[in-house]
């Protein structure tokens, strides 16, 4: 351990760390301590290319650059003096030389550090009246990516992306001093499973998605912290909405499940969210309202119970560790056989995608269902989440379906219930390490649609089942399922921290 | 690339600790070959070194030694850095442009002459200075500069 000082605080830090990286394992980089820096990113390796993060540190003659010193016992940085300012003022001068002065039509405008920066400590008129470089404008690098090349500091951490962590190495700074431009390969394109991760690392408004490019202003929008739900890694993200409408995924940092980044897939999987959603609860092909929906099912599981006969039950790998623990009490209630569930799998790599492309198989697991998508057995009655194959319930009577989205509604389903999409409550998945990880709702549904748990819940109070009397409360019930079940001791939604929990 | 240009490229592989390190002198042997680096020949010295292309072009763009176009017979560089300049290098280089009816950094349309201008060349004692197939010529004047490219064939 070394002991180092940073503007009068000390703090006790690893060996072999440089300064930032120092800092930003104690948690304390650009909260309490704030050190501007543009091509340092906690993930990637050292450029230093950048010259923002420079340090004054006592017993050094010149300033140092925070990103590539390693700290030293004892060591004494000043990051407020007037020489580190003096210097940073220098260096946003350089920088802001070419940089074109067109904030109110950029789109990184409100989240852009330069901006920020060039507020804290740039020049206020340049000492040049030359012409800017000419730059190319508004380029595709790709499918996904829209460059604006004017505005590149050069930082380099796309090119350190793209090399390190997609390991595709597109992009690469061509020429050289002040020619110098980043750029594909000639004839090439910035096209991998990562790309629009760019974008979010890229510390100016060079690099945006084509897909957010000129929707909203930033500073309209809200970021609510959600989890993925496309594949069993469970990416940390950040929904940002404005008005009940989702504008775009971002990553949210996660050292434990997907450090800064999130596929491309899954960032695009906000459209999925409100497009062919299931709006209307059916009976049979007539549009019902939701209440008669419920009774309905509700007195065909009262049929069921009364007359003794099997009911099944067919979870879904995309409910909630809440919705499932409800589910899997019903069961218990019922004394129905074991519930199971299906997982569909597809394409996976070695950085984060995998192949069980559901968010909660893992939770679905330590709650007790089996994954099966054989036929289940005879039964008057089943109680069906999310998308099921039809040949399933061949042997089923009356199916009753909860489903998200119009094309996840089964051909042979007798009832249909309108549920909400993860966007819409609040919850928690496990993914596939075993970690609960919870997601607030950052969307509400124009029309009625209740969540798994809610649904079931009226269901089995509409079919008077013993012990049901009491409406769905998602924190009551994340509290039950906290004492009831050992693996998910402590991990009630209110316990459970922002990065989530393994299981116990 | 012929296989001779392959064999010296793998030869040079022996000099290095890392194969890496050989780009540089591959770099001249390709061009050596061609004249030029182009798109392709650098994809195939990107396989060949087993790196990503970008990482072949970086190097490439980086020195001025390297030409990534199709180049003229002739290469005529003028230097135009300060000592150069203050010796009249920059309407030096205007009656080059003139005469040859091309612009700094462009070939000539028969693919004669390739005109540029150059960084410094380390000869300022004798500015202006210019370098002509490798061949420095110091001292110059607008006359002799002309006349010596114009014997250019």
């Amino acid at each position: 351990m070394a002991q180092i000082t940073i503007d009068g605080e000390t703090y006790e830090v690893g060996d072999g760390l440089t300064i930032l990286e120092a800092l930003d394992q104690l948690g304390v980089l650009m909260n309490e301590v704030e050190l501007p820096h543009y091509c340092w990113h906690p993930k990637l390796s050292v450029d230093g290319s950048c010259r923002l993060c420079q340090v004054e540190i006592e017993g050094v003659p010149k300033l140092q650059i925070a990103c590539n010193t390693p700290v030293r016992d004892g060591m004494v940085i000043h990051t407020k003096s007037e020489r580190v300012e003096q210097a940073r003022r220098g260096v946003m001068e350089l920088l802001l030389l070419n940089h074109p002065l067109d904030c109110p039509i950029c789109d990184q405008a409100g989240e852009c550090k330069l901006q920020d920066y060039a507020f804290d400590y740039g020049v206020k008129h340049a000492r040049t009246d030359l012409p800017r470089r000419p730059a190319k404008k508004g380029f595709e690098l790709g499918p996904t990516i829209v460059f604006d090349q004017e505005r590149c500091i050069l930082c380099r951490r796309c090119v350190r992306f793209c090399r390190e962590v997609s390991q595709t190495g597109e992009l690469g700074v061509f020429q050289r001093g002040e020619r110098s431009l980043l750029e594909t390969f000639p004839g090439a394109e910035l096209d991998n499973p990562y790309s629009m991760n760019v974008a979010d690392i890229c510390p100016v408004g060079a690099l945006t998605t084509k897909d957010f490019r000129f929707k909203v202003r930033v500073w309209f929008l809200d970021d609510v912290p959600s989890i993925c739900n496309q594949c069993g890694r469970g990416c940390n993200i950040n929904a940002s909405r404005s008005n009940n409408r989702v504008y775009r995924f971002v990553p949210r940092r996660n050292d434990a499940v997907n450090q800064t980044w999130i596929c491309d897939h899954g960032r695009m999987s906000y459209k999925g969210l409100t497009e062919g959603r299931c709006t209307e609860a059916r009976v049979g092909s007539r549009r019902v309202n939701y209440d008669e929906a419920v009774s309905t099912a509700g007195d065909r599981l009262r049929s069921a119970i009364d007359a003794k006969r099997p009911i099944v039950v067919v979870a879904s790998p995309f409910a909630s560790n809440e919705d499932l623990f409800v589910l899997q009490r019903l069961i218990g209630d019922l004394g129905c056989e074991p519930g199971t569930f299906a997982i569909e799998r597809g394409d996976s790599d070695a950085l984060l995608i995998r192949a069980d492309k559901c968010p909660n198989a893992e939770g679905a697991r330590a709650l007790g269902f089996l994954e099966s998508d054989a036929a289940v057995g005879e039964a008057a009655i089943a109680l069906v989440l999310g998308r099921v194959a039809p040949e399933r319930l061949v042997n089923v009577e009356t199916q009753v379906q909860l489903v998200s989205h119009e094309a996840d509604i089964s051909v042979s389903a007798d009832v249909v219930l309108p549920v909400r999409s993860h966007a819409e409550y609040l919850g928690s998945f496990t993914n596939f390490e075993r970690r609960a990880q919870r997601f607030s709702p950052f969307l509400e549904p124009c029309f009625e649609a209740w969540s798994f748990g809610d649904a079931l819940t009226e269901i089995a109070r509409a079919a008077k089942v013993l012990g049901w009397e009491q409406p769905f409360d998602v924190i009551r019930v994340s509290r039950e399922l906290a004492q009831a079940v050992p693996a998910f001791a402590g991990l009630d939604l209110e316990s459970l921290p922002a990065e989530g929990a393994p299981l116990r | 690339m012929k296989p001779e240009t392959r064999k010296k490229i793998d030869e040079l592989f022996r000099h290095y600790p890392e194969r890496r390190g050989a780009l540089l002198p591959a770099i001249y042997l390709v061009q050596e070959e061609f004249g030029y680096v182009g798109p392709e020949a650098a994809r195939e010295l990107a396989e060949i070194f087993e790196i990503a292309p970008v990482a072949v072009w970086e190097v490439l763009t980086f020195y001025n030694m390297f030409y990534t176009e199709p180049q003229g017979r002739h290469h005529v560089y003028v230097c135009t850095n300060l000592p150069c300049s203050l010796r009249g290098a920059r309407p030096l280089i205007r009656c080059l442009e003139e005469r040859l009816g091309v612009h700094a950094g462009e070939t000539t349309a028969d693919g004669r002459i390739t005109l540029g201008h150059e960084e410094c060349l380390g000869s300022c004692g004798t500015a202006p200075v210019m370098r002509v197939d490798g061949v420095y010529h110091e001292n110059l004047d607008l006359e002799r500069a002309l006349a010596i490219v114009d014997q250019l064939d």
